[in-house]
């Protein structure tokens, strides 16, 4: 009998800390971030970072697991969206992310379903191996132009975001090159370095090292703005080739989001947090390491972001063929 | 005069390093996790370092570079302890330490095989670390060699070789089980065109078959249930006591270990593969310049100590391409790219120029690792062992617990457990057919290089098999497997047999000439 009175009162106890946690203000308890990319990745890495400083802000631990899988980072995503909207489970996600519906039949959400935080990215850079005659972006069009097909172009896999600047780039110039697609950005400069390709676009962030010893000539960077690392300004492509506007930039969006149907004030926290932890030391320095063009958008200004992304990636992959449901089912528009 | 300013900063590194009580807590701690994490099933090195890192934001870089470092090394040798002691590979590198660590440990002499991988591991690292600091540039170099094609055959050699070399009966069973895991591999979307094949409208497939599931499954289940079944008791207990490094064996087995060293530094230094394929390439590259190749599968030494020592001579392989082009030589590199980048160290070519003692102090810590990892292997391995005195009936449903918390650990998803149980099925039954088990899973691990690989180069080319004939790698590669596949055929081995018997009848007639002269 004593053991039952005392069982009793020790479940009483931890149901009154159960309520009286329940009560606090968030957050109250560890949370968890849900990285949909694998471990060591730029997305793996900045959520990383942002959520350490985040962590200080909010007087809690983060911890960040990585659920990877699937078709644009679906299951992950899938896992994260499961969990209950309190706040206690964020999504760490990319640009990627926003073709995840037309990639997978069990997927019919859109960007809208979350609230974005951004942390940044870095812009994407054509870049030629140092044995090519081509000096500027104009020479490179002219040479393509005159004989389409002749350049062997590397970027990642059909539908990644490194492709679908070569294809924007290519629409918008008129060149036409011989796309060779790598399963990541990595092998892609890898397979430059041995001469199986003589032209890459990835990030600058993933060229940097190879730009600065020489063994990647960068020609130009495709968004509006000229880009400077290590004293080296590589130009805007939008500078010579005035056409491009129309169809880019198309820019790495790494960052994390929150069910889009959690309480305000949770957001709002998070919010605070995310604006404190973009302005920390760590961050900054990070940012400027790996070479990215910090944002710090949330709220509306991400979500249009987000959604512009998602109608040029969601259409290109859509065109490649590899989607399963049509981006205008899911009520995506054209770019 | 690289490696001459390399070895300098290798030297006060070591120094540094030591003096610090707080680094070798770091060291001995990493490398004990590491050893668990590799001699569980499911759980691997590069899970380890992937954990780990998110640990070491807080540490500075060397502390950092010294916990993961410790835990690969770590983690790449203790994959051997479940190979040996129940025949289920801790990791995919230990796999082929299996084949005859299970043999030795079933004789009752588990404890000596322990000892011998321990230092057999120590010295590969060590003989890696040494490539590290002296020949980075030079390797990093040859591996700009490899293209798309290079990437093909080495991956269909390795699904060739392991077919080979484990089949028990038929060679062919081993092929085709190595084409059955390539067939597995095809399952999910293609890296290329980002295409689905077999994935039947499920999500969780578009990702692919992920091999530490298939891996479990495959090894685990078909152990499990055959231990279950035969309610057979490993005769161990006898000679627990004797769990001394064995430097005798070791000594004669000294060319085998150079050996097995220069090809895990090798298959390190080639970007995208790793620590399981260096241990087979190193198994049958032992078995054929034995003297005693029909010992190897029943419990030979020398394949224990070579596979061994290949899988831990593979991590500073694997750290010369990451350093010299940021490039990692194996998945678990990868995660180590990561954490660098994290610490604010960019490898690549111009890591010399902006970090320039970094390779030597990477170089110490890999010593200062292997080091570690011997002393706690030998404190270690006396206390495991002891795991073979539980009876099976006890023993067997915990490592099947295990299994599935392994399966299910790696990325949280219950759909693991929907892939881990048909596999082992299928597997326990292949296996009572007399496949061997391993090259399904090598097939698993390599398909996708060896498919994506191989469209990408006929993509390049314009559809043109011509390079493997020009190229001078690929063509080395194209030579050797036709030469595995060949030699294993029966008019070969008949038309080989023929050759010897008469080169010994000629040489038999001739030493008997000479011997008549005299009289």
């Amino acid at each position: 009998m004593k053991r039952v009175f005392a069982l009793v009162v020790a479940l009483a106890l931890v149901a009154g800390f159960a309520f009286a946690a329940a009560e606090q203000e968030f957050p109250a308890r560890d949370i968890t971030t849900i990285v949909v990319w694998g471990a060591g990745g730029g997305t793996d890495t900045s959520v990383r970072v942002i959520m350490g400083e985040m962590a200080n802000e909010l007087g809690v631990p983060i911890n960040v697991i990585n659920v990877t899988g699937g078709s644009a980072g679906s299951v992950g995503m899938a896992e994260a969206y499961s969990r209950d909207a309190d706040g206690y489970t964020l999504a760490g996600l990319s640009e990627s992310n926003t073709t995840t519906g037309v990639m997978v039949a069990d997927w019919d959400n859109t960007v809208d379903v979350w609230d974005w935080f951004l942390v940044g990215g870095s812009p994407d850079v054509v870049s030629v191996t140092p044995d090519l005659p081509y000096e500027t972006i104009d020479d490179l069009v002219a040479a393509a132009q005159a004989a389409p097909g002749s350049i062997k172009a590397g970027a990642g896999g059909a539908g990644s975001i490194h492709h679908v600047n070569l294809l924007a780039f290519e629409q918008g110039s008129g060149a036409d090159f011989d796309f060779i697609p790598y399963d990541g950005s990595a092998p892609s400069q890898n397979a430059a370095m041995t001469g199986e390709v003589q032209l890459v676009v990835t990030s600058v962030a993933e060229q940097a090292e190879l730009i600065r010893a020489g063994r990647l000539r960068p020609l130009a960077v495709l968004v509006p703005d000229a880009f400077t690392i290590s004293g080296q300004t590589i130009p805007s492509a939008f500078d010579t080739i005035p056409a491009l506007a129309e169809v880019l930039p198309i820019q790495q969006a790494i960052g994390f989001a929150i069910r889009a149907d959690a309480p305000e004030e949770v957001k709002a926290k998070i919010g605070e947090a995310f604006e404190a932890a973009m302005q920390s030391d760590t961050v900054q320095q990070f940012g400027e390491e790996r070479f990215y063009v910090l944002s710090g958008a949330y709220g509306d200004e991400a979500k249009e972001i987000m959604q512009g992304l998602q109608s040029s990636l969601s259409w290109a992959v859509w065109e490649q063929g590899i989607g399963v449901d049509d981006p205008a089912s899911l009520g995506i528009p054209r770019p | 005069m690289e490696a001459l300013n390399a070895l300098g900063g290798f030297f006060t590194s070591i120094g540094g390093l030591v003096a610090d009580p707080i680094n070798l807590l770091v060291l001995f701690g990493a490398v004990v996790m590491g050893i668990i994490f590799g001699a569980t099933p499911g759980l691997t090195a590069t899970l380890g370092v992937a954990l780990l890192t998110t640990l070491t934001y807080g540490m500075n870089q060397s502390t950092a570079m010294i916990a993961l470092l410790a835990i690969y090394v770590g983690g790449v040798y203790g994959g051997s302890y479940a190979s040996i002691l129940i025949n289920i590979p801790g990791t995919a590198a230990a796999a082929a330490t299996a084949l005859d660590g299970y043999p030795i440990a079933m004789r009752g002499e588990g404890g000596r095989a322990l000892g011998l991988t321990t230092t057999a591991s120590a010295i590969g690292t060590i003989i890696g670390m040494i490539f590290v600091v002296s020949l980075s540039p030079l390797i990093s170099e040859l591996a700009l060699q490899f293209t798309s094609f290079e990437f093909f055959l080495l991956a269909f050699f390795g699904i060739i070789i392991s077919g080979t070399l484990t089949s028990p009966d038929l060679v062919y069973k081993g092929w085709i089980a190595g084409f059955l895991g390539l067939f597995l591999a095809m399952v999910g979307r293609d890296a290329l065109q980002f295409y689905p094949r077999f994935t039947f409208g499920n999500s969780q497939l578009d990702g692919g078959l992920e091999v530490v599931p298939v891996l479990i499954g495959a090894f685990g289940i078909p152990q499990i249930i055959q231990v279950l079944k035969d309610k057979f008791v490993p005769k161990q207990a006898a000679k627990l006591d004797r769990i001394v490094p064995d430097f005798k064996t070791i000594g004669r087995n000294f060319k085998h270990i150079i050996r097995s060293a220069l090809i895990g530094v090798g298959i390190g230094a080639v970007p995208g593969i790793g620590e399981d394929i260096a241990g087979w390439v190193s198994y049958g590259t032992a078995k054929n310049a034995s003297k005693t190749p029909e010992q190897f599968g029943k419990g030979s030494y020398e394949a224990v100590v070579s596979t061994e020592t290949a899988n831990n001579a593979c991590i500073g392989g694997a750290m010369i391409p990451l350093l010299s082009l940021g490039v990692p030589g194996s998945p678990p590199a990868a995660m180590l790219l990561g954490a660098l980048m994290l610490h604010g160290v960019a490898p690549g070519p111009m890591l010399r120029i902006d970090h320039p003692g970094f390779i030597g102090e990477i170089s110490a810590i890999l010593l200062l690792a292997s080091i570690a990892m011997w002393i706690a292997g030998m404190l270690l391995a006396k206390q495991v062992v002891k795991v073979l005195r539980i009876p099976p009936a006890i023993f067997m449903p915990i490592i099947a617990v295990l299994a599935v918390i392994g399966s299910y650990a790696l990325g949280t998803k219950v759909f693991n457990l929907y892939l881990m149980v048909p596999v082992g099925i299928i597997a326990y039954f292949l296996t009572e057919m007399g496949y061997p088990i391993a090259p399904l899973v090598i097939g698993v691990i390599l398909g996708p290089m060896a498919d994506q690989n191989l469209r990408r180069g006929l993509m390049i080319s314009g559809g043109s098999f011509a390079p493997i004939f020009t190229r001078p790698v690929a063509l080395i590669l194209f030579l050797v497997i036709v030469f595995t596949i060949v030699s294993q055929l029966p008019f070969y081995k008949r038309w080989m047999g023929d050759l010897r018997s008469r080169v010994a009848e000629r040489r038999q007639a001739r030493s008997s000439s000479g011997a008549n002269k005299p009289e």
